[in-house]
Formats: C-alpha cells, structure tokens, sequence
C-alpha cells in the first residue's frame, strides 16, 4: 500500500481491543415509504435495543446518533422515554462511517466513567420523504454550491453516476467485468431470499437477470444500485464484563479503525479513484485486533452501489487490489458455501438503505449464531463503513 | 428541492469561487487557479492554496487533457435534462496536471466510439435547458482529437 501513502492517512485511535461489546440490538420493520417519521422509527429501533440489552431506559446513561440526520438524539430519547437524567452525548454515532466509530466513543466514555450503557441509534424515512419530494441522497449533494457550478450542470449528478464513473476507471485500470459486479449483486440478493426481514425478499434474482436491467448510468445499472428504504436500527454498546451479565452473549469490540482521503469530499476528485481509504482503515483495526483479513468469517461492507463492495474487498485486504472481480465470481460470497461470506442480509442492495446501521446488527446477530443466512462456526465478524472521504473499520468477535 | 435559484441547473455565474470560470469560457479561454507561491493548481477553486495558503491566480491552461472516465446518461435524475438523455458525462483530466479533473460534457462522439485516456480538446458550448428558457451559459465541453 506504499504506493497510496500519499493521499490519506488513518487516525490514530486509542487501543480499545476487547474493552467494551455490543450487548443488546433493535431493528424495526425494513420497507418502501412507510408514512412514518425517522424519528418514530428511532424510537422503536431504541426500544428494542435497549429491551434486547435486558435493559430500561434509564439504564442508558450515554447516546450517540448521526449529526446529519438527528432525528434521534438526546432531546428525542427523553421525550420519547420520559427521563432526565443525566447522558453522556455525541452527535458523531450513528449510521454509515459512523456506525463503526461509534462503539469507539462509546468504549472511551465507559473508561472515563462517564456512561455505563450507551445507545447508538439510525433511523432513516427517505422512502417516504420521496415521495413528498423532499430529503433523500440527491438533496443533500445539490444543496452543495461547488456541485452545482461545476458537476450538476454538467450532468455528473447524483450518486449512481459518480458510481458509474468509478465503475467505469476499475473496468478500464483493472479488466473488471460487468458479470462480476453481477456477482455481488446476486449473493446479496441471494441472502436477502433467504431473510425475511429483507425488502427484497421473496424477489429472486439471477446474473442474467443482474445484466437485463436497465442502465441508470452505463455502465452502471438499476441492480448495482442500493435501495430506498425506510427503516432504522439501533445498538447498546457496554463493558465487556458488563455485557456479560446481560441476556444474550457478548459481541466484543475487537478493532475499531477509521481512515480518510486527503482529496477532500467530491467523488470526481478523489486522487485514489478507484481505491477507499479502507486502505487506512481495514490494518489499523485489523492490527489493533491481533487479527487478519484471513480471519474473517462474514464481512458487511456499507454498499450504496456494486463497485463500492468491490473496492472495500480488495482494499481491506481480502484480495490483491484489482483482483477483486476474479475473487467474488461465482459462490465466494455466499454465507453457506463462500470462502468470503459478504452482506449476509442482503446489504444496502437487497435488505433496506439503511446506511449502514444494520450491517452491524448483522454482524451481532452472526456472532450469536442467530442470523437469517447463519454462516456456521462465526467468530469473526467485520464491518466496512465508507462516506467517500472517509471509511472506517469495526471488528467484532465472540467473547473468547 | 432545496435549490432556490430560477435557473437551476445552469451554473450561478454570479457565484465568486467560480465567476472567473465561466467569464473565461465565455471568452474562449479555459482558467484554472493557480498557487501564487507554489504555483500548483488548486481545483476544485477555493480560498487559497491547501498547501501553504498561497493566493490564487485563475490561469489560461491548453484545454488539453485525456478522458479519465465517463458515464452514459439514461435516467433523468433531474427533470432538465429528460429531454437530453441520454448523454455522456465524463471526467477530464488537464494535460498540465491530471490531478484537476474538470465534470464535462464529451461532445460529437458516439459513446461507444470513446476510449480510455484518449486525448481530449476543449470546445466551448452554449449550455442551455428547456425547463430555463431564453437562458444559457458557455461552458468549457471537450472532444476526441
């Protein structure tokens, strides 16, 4: 990786190796426009993590949520369960990148002493926002003036044609096919069929199917694209020695990293086109860990488009970069047969846009041996999270 | 949508971090920002120099580059262009430093004929919408050379 030194770097995170776990999880219903608030879904997602944890809400001491979208943060936890007491608080949790740092706050709080429990919650209505015409992925990036002098008007907008265009330089950089981003679109389907929770489910796909759709953005097509979904999830994150005295089986914070590009936020001028700074990420949590990419027994990356998986799985080291396409033919990411199980809920494509909140449930689940695709003897399990700029890395384990 | 302006999406050629942009395409030339001190070109444009917060100079470059990456336009992801779809949009990389990438239209080319890294020159194109009649802009568009 010598050779990309140069256009990031990763942040240097205190060792929180095996301090704190995830000990309780909520996800509410995943579905198209639902007609409900983000914050009302927060607040189910909360409860039913904070249930799952054997806890009440006065137990949680601690809180963080997504900046951008507060739809649930502190004021709302205290309306909608009626406490006062005192919380630690950050707007720096959440979803997306967030959802793996988030359990880092969190494990810094609980040694300083200042929260015992914390709750880390996402909930998103962007289908139903659709269809009022408001909110949703597009909004927040033509609000921005830069993009709208120098990329909306030339049509490089939204995100599915940033998307294609990455797609397109790893086509043309690395001989990437269209049938091995097929691959990913399918295992993710895939899974989804096999979880009931999932949008997708009961919506079979195959590769020929992945190669009929439509382009949205050649050579991007409506199958390489996430969905829109309302839904939301949350977490409850506590000591390791804590956690264990909780209903279910600890999932133990073994890694956490974070990395970002020095290219700054637009797509168009990332140096590293086709590389995310899960290059920065992925070693530092692996390291802090004392694990290996070859470790790994399921792996959830955050998937708004097929090329972001790609890229994630060679630039977290489960491949040489580039050989990615070769890597994911065929069965490899499949949860029962795989050698690399990947999105074993069906990911941003097939199980709910979410924005990354219930790949970590996901992984909780997997480690309990709980979930809808349960890949057999799971010990390992990773999160991928990624904003463009930034990535970032969560490794869970059993407690062991 | 939270866009306010009338004219949207023509660019805001009122806008200050890119009015000489489009003043120096409607003349034909093609500026980017140059450092002052280190004389490094800073794109997309800002204050001053991310390096050592040189001032900027918008500078007269080749309109010569290489095409980096494009993408074919099917969906009209915004109601404007649903008469212009589809249409290649791509990235261009400047012959004088590949690191500024200029969002563009590649014009009089089939997309299928475009190629990888293939030399690209700069043209300068009335930009206009149907949904903003009696307005358009000149911006910088590229060809195949």
């Amino acid at each position: 990786m010598s050779e990309t030194a140069d256009w990031g770097h990763a942040t240097d995170l205190d060792d929180i190796r095996a301090q704190v776990a995830i000990a309780g999880i909520g996800e509410t219903a995943y579905t198209k426009a639902s007609g409900r608030t983000a914050r009302e879904i927060g607040a189910e997602a909360a409860e039913r993590a904070i249930a799952d944890a054997g806890l009440t809400p006065s137990d949680i001491d601690g809180i963080t949520w997504s900046g951008a979208f507060a739809d649930f943060d502190v004021d709302a936890f205290r309306e909608h369960f009626g406490t006062s007491h005192e919380m630690w608080t950050s707007p720096w949790g959440g979803g997306m990148a967030w959802a793996a740092t988030a359990p880092y706050l969190a494990a810094r709080a609980i040694r300083e002493g200042e929260a015992r429990h914390v709750l880390n919650v996402f909930p998103v209505a962007w289908a139903t926002q659709r269809a009022s015409m408001t909110g949703g992925p597009g909004e927040v990036h033509a609000a921005q003036s830069l993009k709208q002098n120098l990329e909306v008007p030339f049509g490089w907008f939204p995100q599915p044609v940033y998307f294609a265009s990455i797609m397109r330089r790893h086509m043309i950089e690395f001989g990437t096919l269209p049938s091995q981003f097929g691959a990913i679109a399918v295992a993710c389907r895939r899974h989804a069929n096999l979880h009931p929770d999932a949008v997708m489910h009961g919506r079979p796909m195959t590769l020929d199917d992945y190669l009929a759709a439509p382009y949205l953005a050649e050579p991007l097509r409506l199958l390489d694209s996430c969905l829109i979904s309302d839904g939301g999830a949350a977490y409850v994150t506590t000591s390791v020695e804590r956690a264990r005295d909780l209903p279910h089986a600890p999932a133990v914070v073994r890694g956490v990293g974070e990395g970002y590009s020095a290219s700054g936020t637009h797509w168009a001028l990332q140096r590293a086109f086709t590389t995310t700074p899960q290059v920065f990420s992925a070693p530092r949590a692996f390291a802090m860990a004392g694990l290996s990419p070859a470790d790994v027994d399921v792996l959830t990356v955050y998937d708004p488009f097929t090329v972001v998986s790609m890229m994630q799985i060679e630039d977290m080291g489960f491949c040489p970069k580039g050989e990615a396409g070769r890597f994911v033919e065929g069965d490899t990411l499949f949860h029962d047969s795989g050698k690399l199980p990947f999105n074993t809920h069906g990911g941003l494509l097939s199980h709910a846009y979410v924005l990354g909140i219930a790949h970590v449930v996901e992984c909780v689940k997997q480690l309990r041996g709980v979930a809808a695709a349960q890949v057999p003897n799971c010990e390992v399990a990773v999160y991928g999270g990624y904003t463009g700029h930034m990535a970032s890395t969560l490794v869970l384990t059993k407690d062991r | 949508m939270a866009i306010k302006r009338d004219d949207f999406p023509l660019p805001d050629v009122d806008d200050p971090l890119t009015t000489p942009f489009f003043a120096g395409a409607a003349r034909g030339e093609l500026l980017i920002p140059r450092c002052e001190t280190c004389g490094e070109y800073v794109w997309y444009p800002q204050e001053a120099c991310p390096r050592d917060g040189g001032g900027l100079t918008w500078s007269a470059v080749s309109g010569r580059g290489t095409l980096f990456t494009w993408a074919v336009v099917r969906r009209a992801f915004l109601p404007a262009f649903a008469d212009r779809v589809p249409f290649v949009t791509a990235l261009v990389a400047l012959d004088e430093d590949p690191a500024v990438r200029l969002c563009t239209y590649v014009v009089d080319t089939a997309p299928e004929q475009l190629v990888a890294d293939a030399p690209v020159a700069v043209c300068f194109r009335p930009l206009e919408f149907t949904t903003v009649p009696g307005r358009s802009v000149i911006v910088p568009m590229f060809t195949l050379t």
